[in-house]
């Protein structure tokens, strides 16, 4: 695609993976530089002049998160990367455990050398398979190459690196949730305050990124925070990586840079709809962000602040592509049964909600839907909005409200006449 | 020193307190159900929202540091509208089957919706159905669709039995409290405490199952007698406007059910299983026939017996009573303890299994006033050493064989429960239980604390504190 890459800067080969190759393409050099020419302070800095943002999908800036972490007070710190990419959509941090592992990992140094972590993790999903081959493969080479485990460059400083496998929740994507499940315990989120950064991992600060934030590191200390803002808008800065799926030609995982049109992807790089069919709408970035419609994506750059002007966001980057003839109320079906699914039980609001919603819209699908059903769709969301502990309920919601706004007329047929005006597709209908 | 403001009146709080501590320690009624005081906070029914004045959301009120000058409602029309959605998301799957639930009339959901909710479910959607009397442990019956999984019972196990017992298997509306397979909850000597705490009829002691409607009970003040850690309990027994005639009048005099008595000063709000169990001690066979030489005899014709006897003997050794309350031992220190030899004596020993001694409640010694016994007389008979030299010995209470009494001694028993033994005894005088009277026991700490009667005391049976004046009025009379 069109416009500056940062991560995707090298050709994906069998063995390019490996710490030869990430070597060869001058890796470490940047570990190398944070760490001989660099305190911690200067790296926290240069991060947080970056401005870079976090990539799992609340667009928090990693700077402001890392400089809560105070190096004085004596206290073990510890670092942890979300690897346990579950928001249905995306699957860009597999891009990068498969492909480009040790990128990540000098990254993870150069973050523990920040904030003093003598022992990092990396929670990764555990349905990830072949990305948990890659990034323990990967941590071998490094440990082999000295680069974990001991004293790195002469300094006194040394990390240590466990990589973790979770056992398939979606909550434990949630940083808090994540950390109880890493400490053995159900993977429940925590209430805040305390912020994780004050009492997180066996109740120590701890910094939680996302894999994409982190890997984004090597080359922000490489090529200093202005490079690194010489890419997107000023607002989002650097590039993101998207990963396309749904009613597309060309799915796939895609590095763009924030403030370019949107149909640009849609249409150019990923090689529009199949069969020529029109765009409906995009989910933009997994399935908790707001629907945005194709007459939307006509008109709009894909960033925060366009996405934002619609009601949406760039989320986690898991972009779901849905072509015209797609029945909207079996896609709010699909997605209730997840958050159903999903819900890890803890709160009240949730846990009886997701359950609710997804029975409601069960007998909407049945052809025994009533007209206020909508309107309790619409209740549930907004009980949950901002009064569950973690965010999931507030996703739920999210997605429902968003299709519910921009797509209700298809549910208000739905129910009046008791089967779908598009035929219940999911699938791309075939071309007419 | 923080100063909060609940509903506009002012508040001096601890900076480590929440808005809820600080509202629970002036009175203030904040709705929650997964919030206790003794538990860590689990932040989970969102119950107790409140809203910040100036904010037009709410949080909750159980995990909202103290901040100075922090101003909350706690009855505002938004935090109204909010319980309402919570109690209807939680009553979405309950199924509201108070009329046959034991917690009933004593239930925070049924609290909570009268006050705070009150309309029907907006639901028409079915209800999610789980297990019933899902056996939990031999003594703890679980019904999963009453449970509103707020945790407490989870949280116990793990913050205050220790036992790591109870945990939740699945997830979303379908998670299930569990105990773990080892068996670790059938042995948690304080697991009855989860069916108190439980806000809902979830749990339920098997001991008490349908055995009686809360509303038909009343709670008599009492002092646990099982270890001399003395903790504080409720005796739950029936009303006396709810008497039986005819159905099963044994039930007017039977106590139902014991609860703990909150009283930081010994136990908090826990007691442990023995403690719930006692009703298998106090309701054993009375001994309401007074007995001379074996033979029946009137009350008053024992006690002629019982002062003779005194007054005969030359070197009368008593065995007092570590059941005994703080006031009958006065009583008989003052009446007869400078003319008899008095020792200690332990009325019950552990049983076997029984937890001898824990970190938490459960002390070594089985009686309940030791040291209230010791205070007055310091000499503890151990039960199995020679008893000294005597002609006479006064047998208080349990724990004392006849056959042990030394050579050519007579033996005065008093007891309370019915043994065959005792038709050896030379007199044998009934007295009356501690669910019978007043009076107070002193802990091992030397904490006081009170007992109060439930029943009236039956007609054969003598009253220890009265008792010993009259023995040794008697003894004064035959001098």
């Amino acid at each position: 695609m069109a416009g500056k890459h940062l991560l995707m800067t090298f050709e994906v080969t069998p063995t390019s993976h490996t710490l030869a190759e990430y070597r060869a393409r001058g890796g470490y050099q940047a570990l190398e530089k944070a760490i001989t020419t660099m305190t911690s302070q200067q790296v926290t800095a240069e991060v947080t002049a970056s401005g870079i943002q976090g990539r799992g999908g609340a667009n928090f800036s990693a700077g402001r998160k890392w400089s809560v972490v105070n190096l004085k007070d004596e206290q073990v710190h510890y670092l942890c990367a979300n690897a346990d990419e579950g928001e249905p959509g995306t699957f860009k941090d597999r891009w990068i455990l498969e492909n480009a592992p040790h990128l990540l990992l000098e990254s993870m140094l150069i973050a523990a050398y920040a904030l003093q972590v003598r022992h990092a993790f990396i929670y990764i999903r555990g349905e990830f398979d072949l990305p948990y081959r890659r990034i323990s493969g990967a941590l071998e080479e490094a440990y082999g190459a000295g680069y974990f485990g001991k004293p790195l460059f002469g300094t006194d400083f040394a990390c240590d690196l466990i990589v973790y496998r979770g056992a398939g929740s979606y909550v434990c994507g949630e940083a808090s949730g994540l950390l109880t499940s890493l400490e053995g315990k159900r993977g429940f989120p925590r209430n805040r305050p305390p912020r994780l950064t004050v009492r997180g991992l066996y109740q120590r600060p701890t910094v939680v990124n996302n894999v994409e934030t982190l890997s984004n590191l090597a080359g922000i200390i490489r090529d200093g925070a202005a490079a690194f803002k010489g890419a997107g808008t000023a607002k989002s800065p650097g590039t993101r990586l998207v990963s396309v799926s749904g009613h597309i030609n060309r799915p796939g995982v895609y590095e763009v840079e924030p403030g370019r049109p949107f149909r640009e992807l849609i249409y150019d790089t990923c090689g529009g709809i199949p069969g020529g069919r029109k765009l409906k709408a995009v989910i933009p970035g997994g399935i908790s962000t707001k629907v945005v419609t194709g007459e939307e994506v006509e008109r709009i750059r894909l960033d925060n602040e366009d996405l934002a002007g619609v009601g949406s966001g760039m989320g986690s980057g898991g972009m779901v592509v849905i072509a015209e003839g797609t029945c909207m109320v079996r896609l709010l079906q699909v997605l209730l049964r997840f958050y159903h699914h999903e819900s890890c039980g803890q709160c009240t609001p949730c846990r009886e909600g997701m359950g609710w919603m997804h029975r409601i819209i069960d007998r909407i699908v049945d052809g025994h839907g009533v007209p206020e059903d909508l309107e309790r769709l619409k209740q549930i969301s907004a009980w949950n909005d901002g009064n569950t502990i973690c965010g999931m309920g507030d996703a739920a919601g999210y997605a429902t409200t968003g299709i519910l706004a921009k797509f209700g007329d298809e549910f208000d047929y739905y129910i009046a006449n008791k089967r779908s005006r598009n035929g219940g597709n999911l699938e791309c209908p075939a071309s007419t | 020193m923080p100063r909060i403001y609940i509903d506009g009146r002012p508040y001096e709080a601890d900076a480590r307190q929440t808005v809820m501590e600080v509202a629970a320690a002036n009175g203030i009624a904040i709705p929650a159900f997964c919030w206790h005081p003794k538990l860590s906070v689990s932040g989970s029914c969102r119950l107790c929202a409140v809203q910040v004045e100036g904010r037009s959301w709410v949080e909750i009120s159980c995990n909202m540091p103290v901040t100075e000058g922090l101003r909350v409602l706690t009855d505002s029309d938004v935090v109204r509208a909010y319980r309402k959605s919570i109690l209807q998301l939680t009553t979405l799957n309950h199924p509201v089957d108070c009329g046959i639930c034991d917690k009933a009339g004593e239930c925070l959901l049924q609290d909570y919706h009268y006050e705070h909710n009150g309309s029907a479910s907006i639901s028409r959607d079915p209800k999610v159905h789980a297990t019933k009397f899902h056996p939990l442990s031999p003594r703890i019956v679980l019904d999963n669709e009453r449970c509103v999984l707020c945790s407490r019972c989870v949280r116990f196990t793990h913050e205050v039995s220790k036992s790591k017992s109870l945990g939740m298997v699945q997830r979303g509306d379908t998670t299930l409290i569990r105990a773990s397979e080892d068996g670790a909850f059938g042995t948690d000597a304080y697991s009855d405490n989860v069916v108190d705490i439980c806000p809902v009829g979830a749990l339920l002691s098997r001991d008490f199952l349908y055995k009686s409607r809360v509303w038909y009970l009343q709670p008599t003040r009492s002092v646990c007698p099982g270890c001399e850690r003395g903790c504080a309990v409720n005796l739950w027994h029936r009303k006396p406007e709810w008497k039986l005639n005819s159905l099963d009048p044994a039930k007017n005099r039977a106590i139902e059910r014991i609860t703990p008595l909150d009283n930081p000063a010994v136990n908090g709000p826990w007691i442990c299983n023995k403690g719930r169990d006692m009703a298998r001690i106090l309701e054993r066979p009375r001994a309401l026939q007074a007995l001379v030489a074996g033979a029946p005899a009137t009350l008053e014709a024992a006690i002629e017996s019982a002062r003779d006897l005194l007054a005969a003997a030359r070197r009368p050794l008593a065995l007092v009573s570590s059941w005994a309350s703080d006031e009958e031992l006065a009583a008989f220190s003052a009446s007869l303890g400078a003319r008899v030899r008095v020792l200690v004596k332990r009325d019950r020993a552990p049983e076997a299994g029984e937890v001898i001694e824990d970190g938490l409640l459960i002390r070594p010694d089985k009686n309940p006033n030791t040291a209230g016994a010791r205070a007055l007389f310091p000499d503890l008979w151990d039960g199995t050493s020679a008893l000294p030299d005597a002609d006479l010995v006064l047998a208080w209470g349990e724990g004392f064989d006849i056959a042990r009494a030394p050579q050519g001694a007579r033996t005065l028993v008093l007891a309370a429960w019915a043994d065959p033994a005792h038709a050896r005894a030379d007199v044998l005088i009934p007295i009356s239980l501690q669910t019978e009277r007043h009076g107070h026991y002193t802990n091992f700490q030397g904490v006081k604390s009170a007992f109060e009667p439930c029943f009236a005391r039956p007609d054969p049976v003598a009253d220890a504190e009265t008792l010993f004046a009259r023995l040794a009025a008697a003894r004064e009379a035959a001098a």
